[in-house]
C-alpha cells in the first residue's frame, strides 16, 4: 500500500513507526532547550530584577549612585530591547552576527541556550522585579529588626517569597519556551518543529505530521504546567499542622524537656 | 544603674514635616517604659529612628555610650542587642514557627542550630506557642502571632526590646494573652520601650510613663505621676479620652 492510498490513521502509525525515533529526538531537545533555558532565564532575571529593586540609600556616595544609575540604564535597555523584538530575528542576529562580525561560530547549541536564556531573563527581570516589590515591607523590618543583614534579609526572606509569587509566570514561561524553540529552527537546531519539517517535507503528510507533533506539544506543556502546580502546592507546604506532641517536643527541641504538668500553655 | 540608651536631642523631618523635635531621655537596665501619645506624635518613628529602620536627622543616640548614628556600632550588631516587635507582626511568611525564632539566631549571631533550636523552645514555651513549632504564621491568629514575634525577638537575647502598639492590629479578645506575656516579661527584669494605647498596660506594669504630643516628650515620670497628678494641661486632656471613653 502506498501513502497516498492510506486513511487519515494509517498516514499516522507510517509516520510513528518510521519517525518515532526522529520525534522523540526531537522532543527531548526542543524539552532540553526549554528547561536549560528557562533556568538560565530566571537566573539572568533574578539578578536583572534584584538591581532593578536596590535604592540607593542617603549614605551612598555620588559615584556609587552614578553607578546604580547607569547599570538600571543598561538592564532597562536589556529589557526593553530582547520583549520588544522577535526572538527569530534575534536568533538570526546574534548567530550571524557572531560570525560575521567576530568571527566566533556559536554552535547551534549555545547559539539556541543563548538566545532563549537572555529572552527569558528578559521577561523574566520585569516579573522578579514585581515579585519582590509585592512582598510585604514587612517581612525586610522583621528581618532586619532582628539584626539579619541586608543581604541574609534578601536572601532569606524577601527572595524565597519573591520566587514564590513568580513560580506561575515560570511555569508560564516554561511553556511558551516549549513552543518558542521551534523559532531556533532558524539557525538548524533540530528541535520538535524543524523534525515535523523534515517529515512533512519527506513525506508530504503536512496534516498527519502536524497532527502528531501537535500532540507531542501539548503533551509536553501539559505535563510541566502539571508539575509546576505540584512543586508550587509543595513550596506552600501543608495547609494543616500538627499540633506538637511531648514526644516531638523532646525530639525537636533538643536540651529543653517538654514540662507535661503545665501543657501547652504559660 | 546602668544606663543602656541615651537620646540625645534627636530630630526627625520627613521632608519638611519635623516628626521628633529635640527628644531626650534613656534607657536604664530594667526600665519599662510606656510611651502614650494621640496618633502622629512620632511615637512609631521613635522607635524606628531607635533601631535604625528610619534614618535620623539629627541629635544622637547612645547605645553604651556609643552614637550609633555617627557608626560607632556595627549596625546589624546592634539590631541584635535592640530587638523590636511590630504593630503587625512580620513574622516571616516562608518559615515555621520554630524556623522564625532560629533564624536571626543562627545567622545573625551565628549560634549552631541545636543552641538556636533549645533557645527557641525555651521562649515558645514561655509565650506559650510550644506547642504550634510546625505552623506557618498563616496558620496563627494575630495573637498566637504576635506570641510568636515577641520570641523570636527574645531569641536573640536582647537587652532591650522596642514594642510598637503590639496589641493594635489584635482582636480584643486577643489583647489579653500578648499584655499577659508582656507583663510576665516586665516582671522578669526585661528591659522594654513600648509605645502602647493600653492605659491599663502602661499604668499597672511601666515603671515610666512618657507622654508625647508633637513630636516632643510633653511629660515624663512614674506611672502614678502621669495617671493621678499630670502637670501639662496636654497630658491632662489626653488622659481625660481614655478615662471618659
Ligand atoms: N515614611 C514617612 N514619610 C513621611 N511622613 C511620615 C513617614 N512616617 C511617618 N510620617 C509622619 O510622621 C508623623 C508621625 O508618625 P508616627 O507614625 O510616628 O506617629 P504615631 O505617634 O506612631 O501615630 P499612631 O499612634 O497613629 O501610630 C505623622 O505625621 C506621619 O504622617
Ligand atoms: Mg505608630
Amino acid at each position: 500500500m502506498t501513502l497516498a492510498e492510506m486513511n487519515f490513521f494509517q498516514r499516522m502509525l507510517y509516520i510513528l513507526e518510521r519517525y518515532s525515533g526522529s520525534l522523540l529526538r526531537g522532543a527531548a531537545t526542543t524539552m532540553a532547550i526549554a528547561i536549560i533555558c528557562t533556568a538560565l532565564g530566571c537566573v539572568i532575571g533574578f539578578a536583572v530584577g534584584l538591581v532593578q529593586t536596590i535604592e540607593p540609600k542617603k549614605k551612598d556616595g555620588l559615584f556609587k549612585r552614578g553607578l546604580l544609575k547607569v547599570v538600571k540604564a543598561i538592564l532597562t535597555a536589556y529589557v526593553e530591547v530582547f520583549r520588544g523584538t522577535p526572538m527569530m530575528l534575534q536568533a538570526a542576529f546574534i548567530y550571524y552576527g557572531a560570525s560575521s562580525l567576530f568571527n566566533i561560530n556559536l554552535g547551534m547549541w549555545t547559539a539556541a541556550i543563548i538566545i532563549v536564556s537572555i529572552n527569558t531573563g528578559a521577561y523574566m527581570a520585569e516579573t522578579v522585579r514585581g515579585g519582590i516589590l509585592s512582598v510585604d515591607p514587612g517581612q525586610k523590618e522583621g528581618a532586619r529588626a532582628i539584626g539579619l543583614s541586608q543581604s541574609q534579609s534578601m536572601m532569606l526572606v524577601i527572595l524565597p517569597q519573591a520566587l514564590r509569587n513568580v513560580m506561575p509566570q515560570i511555569g508560564n514561561n516554561l511553556i511558551i519556551n516549549i513552543k518558542d524553540t521551534c523559532v531556533l529552527s532558524i539557525i538548524g537546531t533540530v528541535e520538535l518543529f524543524f523534525t515535523f519539517r523534515s517529515i512533512s517535507g519527506a513525506l508530504y503528510t503536512y496534516f498527519e505530521a502536524a497532527t502528531i507533533t501537535m500532540i507531542i506539544y501539548f503533551i509536553l506543556t501539559f505535563a510541566c504546567s502539571r508539575i509546576l502546580r505540584w512543586v508550587e502546592s509543595k513550596m506552600d507546604g501543608p495547609s494543616n499542622f500538627d499540633l506538637a506532641t511531648t514526644d516531638m517536643l523532646a525530639f525537636t527541641s533538643g536540651l529543653t524537656k517538654y514540662d507535661e504538668k503545665k501543657g501547652g500553655t504559660h | 544603674m546602668e544606663e543602656i540608651l541615651k537620646i540625645e536631642h534627636l530630630v526627625k523631618d520627613f521632608g519638611n514635616n519635623k516628626v521628633l523635635k529635640d527628644i531626650d531621655f534613656s534607657v536604664n537596665k530594667g526600665d519599662v517604659i510606656s510611651i502614650i501619645g494621640s496618633s502622629g506624635s512620632g511615637k512609631s518613628t521613635l522607635l524606628r529612628c531607635i533601631n535604625m529602620l528610619e534614618d535620623a536627622t539629627g541629635g544622637s543616640i547612645l547605645y553604651h555610650g556609643k552614637d550609633i548614628l555617627k557608626g560607632e556600632v556595627n549596625e546589624d550588631a546592634y539590631r541584635t542587642r535592640v530587638g523590636m516587635v511590630f504593630q503587625s507582626f512580620n513574622l516571616f511568611n516562608n518559615y515555621t514557627v520554630l524556623d522564625n525564632c532560629i533564624l536571626g539566631q543562627t545567622h545573625a549571631l551565628k549560634r549552631n542550630k541545636t543552641e538556636a533550636k533549645a533557645k527557641a523552645m525555651q521562649y515558645l514555651t514561655k509565650v506559650g506557642m510550644d506547642q504550634y513549632i510546625n505552623a506557618k504564621p498563616r496558620q496563627l491568629s494575630g495573637g498566637q502571632k504576635q506570641r510568636v514575634a515577641i520570641a523570636r525577638a527574645l531569641s536573640m537575647d536582647p537587652e532591650v526590646l522596642l514594642f510598637d502598639e503590639p496589641t493594635s492590629a489584635l482582636d480584643p479578645e486577643m489583647v489579653g494573652e500578648v499584655l499577659d506575656v508582656m507583663s510576665n516579661l516586665a516582671r522578669t527584669g526585661m528591659t522594654m520601650l513600648v509605645v502602647t494605647h493600653e492605659m491599663a498596660f502602661a499604668r499597672d506594669i511601666s515603671s515610666r510613663v512618657m507622654f508625647m504630643s508633637d513630636g516632643k516628650i510633653e511629660e515624663e515620670g512614674s506611672p502614678k505621676e502621669i495617671f493621678y497628678n499630670p502637670k501639662s494641661e496636654r497630658t491632662k486632656e489626653f488622659l481625660s479620652r481614655f478615662t471618659n471613653g
